[in-house]
């Protein structure tokens, strides 16, 4: 045991702050389920909870109560973590949970020219379409803003869908409905591409 | 080469050369005069700037990018020309490329521009100055500054392509400018345009490109509110610029969303401060993305309401509110006025480059 703790410390200060996820609360178990131990979520099954904004969870659960955003799954297990205090502290548990590492995160502005389509939209967005660059909210490499949402490392088949169900009028509730207004305007390949950039960059150690 | 690496090579190219920067003033200039508005037109055929990653692979290419680069992350600058959270692009979308949000390209080809208030032919690295003194809160870089010269360079890219494109010169490398010209803005009568441009493009119409500025609206019907302001600002801006009006930061400590008031805004001298300035960027350009319409009232309205708010003081000030609100602040604005029991422009927030620890 004595021998691993330089490794363990060594993690602690490569990973972001509370590397060291306190012991789950016995309400996220249900979460965990699908989510994982750890927030990663899982391919075509759940998306990554860590890492993601305590408070932009808590708003999802309140959507998913609504029925402003439905899933066959989400919109029963929503109903069992509705419990303010509950909901308080999955959310700060999983939000605490270490993401995958972005190694360098990009700025806008840092390279003019881009090796596909979507990484353009990213950093410098389509004025034609009034469409701003996603980093301008979500941040450097998308690792996310306040409760502008973590972008980066999240799961591939979630974020295609989020963007196809925006663009289909599936899902609402976004402020200013900022999201559905973007993606009606985007087409499925660019989906395609956004929802495969976001999910790479962060390849990083967690 | 990532661009946060041209300046240090850019820096050190430029170091030899020696050019004339204009007179040092005493006090400042005003630079930020009223920016010109007019009413905007049904036709759309603004120019074009061509697309960033055509720029050659050379020293005036990397001078360009760098413009760009700092144009859209400013926060480079920061501590040294930048005091507040601000970057260009906040009030520039889209880079400094799109009509009707104060193009770059537009302004460009509208310096030197006289003024009659200080009685000076103003170039256009004069103005950019400017904005470092009063929208960024800080301290401008020198006029023949790596600084100084990628911004102008990229404004003259950005306006020479489109110019290029809309004249049938597609295709062709974008000519390189000497920095004496580079910095004077594209207005003057010997400005180097190639033949087919100059022919098409006189001095008198090159401070009248179509979406220059921020378009123009009608006085409200009802007078600007600031209690009607506020209602606007908590339903369609709060969602990002937070209610108290401190915009966001990431993780990282950097500003996202900019601040619309407080230390880290722009200061008493900046355009945005003006009321009718702040309704027209507003009612053409936000919420970002239009996801919402306002109404021209709104934007109005909301521009009241947040420029009713303290800020960094007006570089311009001398210790005598009063006499700096009659020298530089006859127009729309707040300052030096009395609002709901505070006398704004008197408990400014400092102007300065360092944050305070």
């Amino acid at each position: 045991m004595l021998k691993r703790l330089p490794v363990l410390a060594l993690g602690a200060l490569l990973a972001s702050p509370l590397a060291f996820a306190q012991d789950m609360p016995p309400s996220a178990a249900v979460c965990a389920g699908c989510h994982g131990q750890e927030g990663l979520g899982q391919p075509n099954v759940a998306p990554m909870l860590a890492g993601l904004n305590a408070d932009y969870m808590s708003e999802q659960i309140d959507l998913f109560l609504s029925g402003k955003r439905k899933d066959p799954v989400m919109s029963s297990m929503a109903a069992l973590v509705s419990d303010p205090a509950t909901r308080k502290q999955v959310s700060e548990y999983f939000a605490a949970l270490p993401a995958p590492r972005v190694a360098e995160p990009e700025q806008r502005g840092d390279r003019v020219s881009f090796d596909t389509p979507a990484e353009k939209l990213v950093y410098q967005g389509d004025w034609e379409r009034n469409i701003p660059a996603c980093a301008t909210c979500h941040g450097a490499s998308g690792v996310g803003v306040g409760d502008f949402p973590r972008l980066a490392g999240q799961q591939e088949y979630y974020l295609k869908k989020q963007l196809t169900d925006w663009k289909q009028g599936k899902r609402s509730g976004d402020p200013l409905n900022m999201m559905s207004h973007i993606a009606v305007q985007l087409s499925d390949d660019e989906i395609k591409g956004l929802a495969g950039y976001f999910s790479t960059v962060a390849a990083g150690d967690k | 080469m990532k661009i946060k690496a041209i300046l240090s090579v850019l820096a050190i190219s430029f170091a030899g050369a020696a050019f004339t920067a204009p007179a040092s003033a005493n006090e400042l200039p005003d630079r930020q005069t009223e920016l010109p508005a007019v009413k905007k037109q049904a036709d759309t055929d603004y120019l074009k700037p061509r697309s960033l990653d055509t720029l050659p692979d050379n020293e005036f290419g990397d001078m360009v990018k760098l413009g760009y680069s700092l144009f859209v992350d400013s926060q480079q600058m920061r501590g040294e020309f930048v005091g507040n959270e601000q970057n260009c692009v906040n009030c520039h979308m889209q880079a400094g490329q799109k009509a009707n949000a104060a193009p770059l390209w537009a302004a460009y080809s509208s310096y030197p521009a006289y003024r009659k208030k200080n009685d000076k032919v103003n170039s256009y690295a004069e103005r950019i100055q400017g904005c470092f003194n009063y929208s960024m809160n800080g301290k401008p870089p020198a006029y023949d500054s790596p600084e100084i010269k990628a911004l102008s360079a990229y404004s003259y890219w950005l306006m020479m392509s489109g110019l290029m494109d809309r004249h049938g010169m597609e295709g062709q490398p974008v000519p390189e400018v000497d920095p004496v010209n580079l910095q004077a803005g594209a207005k003057g009568a010997d400005f180097p345009f190639p033949e087919a441009i100059a022919a098409v493009f006189p001095v008198e119409e090159r401070s009248k490109l179509k979406g220059r500025g921020y378009p123009k609206l009608a006085q409200p019907e009802q007078t600007p509110s600031i209690a009607r302001g506020q209602k606007v600002y908590s339903e369609y801006c709060a969602a990002c610029h937070s209610d108290d009006g401190q915009g966001m930061k990431g993780a990282d400590g950097r500003s996202y969303i900019p601040p619309l008031w407080g230390p880290m805004a722009y200061n008493w001298g900046a355009g945005m401060h003006r009321i009718n300035t702040a309704a027209y960027f507003i009612y053409e350009n936000m919420p970002l993305g239009k996801s919402v319409k306002l109404t021209k009232q709104q934007a109005w309205d909301v521009a009241a309401y947040i420029n009713k708010h303290e800020r960094p003081q007006d570089p311009r000030f001398e210790g005598d509110l009063e006499a700096n609100r009659a020298r530089y602040h006859n127009h729309q604005g707040y300052y030096g006025k009395e609002i709901e029991g505070t006398l704004l422009g008197s408990e400014s927030y400092p102007n300065r480059t360092v944050d305070n620890p």
